[in-house]
């Protein structure tokens, strides 16, 4: 089937052919020879939120952004944000304190944003679920109502924030020594401010820095990367577009070791492409270990800093010396 | 409504140095004095207006503070099938952040959410500040505002942080033009001048085309033409509110309290007003907020006093109270309206630069 409709100052037409649900269009211009893009979207969305008018001497279309009007990776092997499809997007990581929590730590890993706020080592505030020999890990996840495109106000019940809380909560289990602080509790609290995907793996690292910040002792970074597979190339870091269209990993590693904490997929991949993504997400994380360690060291070098700048009293017949407690032997 | 608990002598201590001759606050203020705020706006750049107001950071490291984020993001409603009214509507959500209150429970934080949402909603929603460009579509369509205020950390003097914000997020949205379509049948005299070639549209075809986007009051739908800008500012903007708390300790308040001093007082009277460009000054809303069964014995005297015109002390106080309240909203607004035009100018010259 065939709709042909007309535009009235500009000699152009649109040409849909529905196939089953699929609906092709496709873009003639005045001489109906040369096919300017075709892009496949559900039909029902097509017919009625498609418009299009003239615009600098081509067709513009305006659809809903979750359409998947957009090209993965193009002929020159650039990604729909001009990337490359090894690369990663900038991160910035932030470590002043905030409010009255022990370590924080904000993420911007290009349109994603996230702060994460440690507590604890501290007494629970439910007795009940303390441990005797060994720190509860209790993470709360918070995603702000407009941190999407769609405002979507999620309440602190809702499955797809349980199940991220305890992903989070999950990986770290291996990694922070809660054996040392028995019947205590440590709470990690995870704000997502911006999304524009990779939202478990920025909120992974932004956890693992603010552990650090907060003193918390782990046996390793832990750095996670989303790596996906568009055709037979696979790419790393993807955004909410490619994330919704393409299959993807996270893997999150603990770089030293090389151990694997973590490896969640909810999408359906080829056997043959997982080993290929897995292999580059792990190399990533190593990538993004070098960036968190500069921050850390950064942070620490400034703390260290300001703590000679402070005035130091002497009293007559009391030794000071630079450290805060003195180990006994 | 006390955020930390505090000792009785913490208590009495923060009491009592407001009480002496020169009253003395634990940071060195005066009773009338503001921490520094803080404010930028255009912060989520998914939302259609959003700011972030900070009360109180410290300068050196960057923390501390109250810090809140707001936002407001507009739906498209339908009157005839949804929930949307004539006119648009506005609807705020404050949400408190676990990590803002670490030794409240979940239930307390969400009761604590509540009062904050009622307060801000209740005074913002108001017809009286009813913006006039919320409507797409007479009797069909038509905006709904939603605007969420999360408070990152709270450090005391939460209400007028909530409502620069609000104010701030408000006076930053843009609301996007719209224009109504009706999609006519081509009427048959055209069709028999359609070429056979459907491809060769002459000029005047065009105005006969089906996507004809002329207002006509029978439109169903509304298309986004495309605009220079986001879109065009809310109407009467100017008019949003600013709150000002006063922490009453009788016989005397003082202004933007830490949490360790409002939990201190018993007594706290939020006042918010509304400067609109033209005209008076008036007044949206008024909370007397705090424990304590005395209070409401004082209150109910204040009430009584005012109906039989018997000047007392409270009276005074009182009326003392709504005069230099509205004298620091004022303040308060005119810096806050700087400000905001102070922003307003550095993000288009962002923008400006950006578009070279």
């Amino acid at each position: 089937m065939a709709v042909v409709q007309t535009n009235g100052r500009r000699q152009f037409a649109i040409v849909a052919v529905f196939r089953g649900d699929n609906e092709e269009v496709a873009f003639f211009s005045e001489t109906i020879t040369k096919k300017i893009s075709v892009g496949r979207q559900k039909k029902h969305r097509r017919l009625q939120y498609g418009q299009w008018k003239p615009r600098h001497n081509c067709l513009t279309i305006l659809t809903r952004p979750q359409g998947s009007r957009i090209e993965i990776l193009n002929e020159g092997g650039y990604r729909s944000d001009g990337r490359k499809q090894y690369e990663l997007r900038d991160i910035v990581i932030d470590l002043s304190s905030r409010g009255s929590a022990d370590g924080s730590a904000s993420v911007k890993h290009g349109l994603t944003e996230v702060v994460v706020e440690v507590f604890g080592p501290r007494e629970a505030k439910v007795r009940s679920q303390t441990m005797h020999d060994k720190a509860l890990i209790n993470v709360e996840v918070s995603i702000l109502p407009f941190s999407t495109g769609e405002r979507r106000k999620r309440s602190r019940g809702d499955k797809r924030i349980l199940e991220l809380a305890s992903t989070i909560k999950s990986t770290f289990e291996p990694v922070v020594q809660t054996s040392l602080y028995p019947r205590s509790e440590i709470d990690v609290f995870v704000h997502v401010l911006q999304q524009d995907g990779g939202l478990l793996h920025s909120s992974i690292n932004a956890t693992t820095l603010a552990l650090i910040s907060a003193g918390i002792p782990l046996a390793d970074f832990v750095c996670a990367m989303t790596g996906g597979v568009h055709s037979s190339s696979p790419m790393l870091d993807l955004t909410t577009l490619e994330e919704n269209d393409i299959p993807h990993i996270t893997v999150a590693v603990l770089p030293r070791t090389k151990k694997v904490t973590l490896v969640t997929m909810e999408t359906r991949l080829h056997v043959d492409r997982f080993g290929e993504i897995f292999q580059l997400a792990c190399d990533a994380g190593q990538v993004l270990h070098t960036e968190m360690r500069k921050a850390i060291e950064g942070r620490t070098k400034k703390l260290v800093n300001s703590m000679g700048l402070g005035p130091r009293l002497t009293f007559p017949g009391v030794e000071f010396d630079d450290r805060d407690v003195r180990m006994e032997e | 409504m006390a955020t930390v608990p505090i000792s009785k002598s913490e208590k009495s201590y923060i009491q009592s140095s407001l009480l002496l001759a020169a009253p003395l606050r634990a940071d060195g203020r005066a009773l009338h004095d503001y921490r520094t705020v803080s404010l930028e706006t255009g912060v989520a750049p998914l939302s259609n207006g959003s700011a972030k107001v900070n009360i109180g950071k410290s300068p050196e490291e960057g923390g501390g503070g109250t810090e809140i984020l707001a936002a407001t993001k507009l739906e498209v409603e339908s009157i005839e099938s949804g929930a949307g009214v004539e006119g648009g509507r506005i609807a705020c959500t404050v949400t408190c952040s676990p990590a803002a209150y670490p030794h409240l429970s979940p239930n307390a934080l969400d009761d604590l959410q509540y009062d904050y949402t009622t307060v801000l909603h209740q005074t913002l929603s108001h017809q009286s500040l009813h913006p006039s460009n919320l409507g797409i579509l007479p009797k069909k369509k038509a905006w709904l505002l939603n605007l969420d205020l999360v408070i990152l950390s709270d450090s005391g003097n939460t209400y007028d942080a909530l409502f620069m914000a609000a104010r701030a997020a408000l006076w930053d949205t843009k609301v996007p033009v719209t224009k109504p379509v009706q999609y006519a049948a081509r009427n048959s005299s055209s069709t028999s001048r359609l070429p056979s070639d459907a491809m060769d549209v002459s000029q005047d075809e065009a105005q006969q085309s089906g996507f004809d986007t002329r207002r006509i009051p029978s439109a169903t739908d509304f298309e986004l033409p495309d605009y220079w800008d986001e879109g065009e500012v809310l109407a009467g903007r100017d008019k949003w509110p600013v709150c000002i708390t006063l922490n009453i300790h009788p016989p005397t308040y003082f202004l933007d309290a830490t949490s360790m001093e409002e939990a201190a007082v018993s007594l706290r009277l939020l006042l918010s007003f509304s400067f609109p460009s033209k005209g008076h000054a008036t007044m949206q809303s008024m909370r007397l907020l705090g424990p304590g069964e005395l209070q409401l014995a004082q209150i109910q005297q204040f009430i009584s006093v005012c109906i039989s015109r018997y000047p007392s002390a409270f009276l005074v106080l009182s009326h003392h109270c709504f005069q230099e309240g509205e004298k620091y909203a004022q303040r308060l607004h005119s810096a806050l309206e700087s400000k905001l035009r102070d922003e307003e100018v550095r993000r288009n010259q962002r923008l400006r630069f950006a578009l070279r």
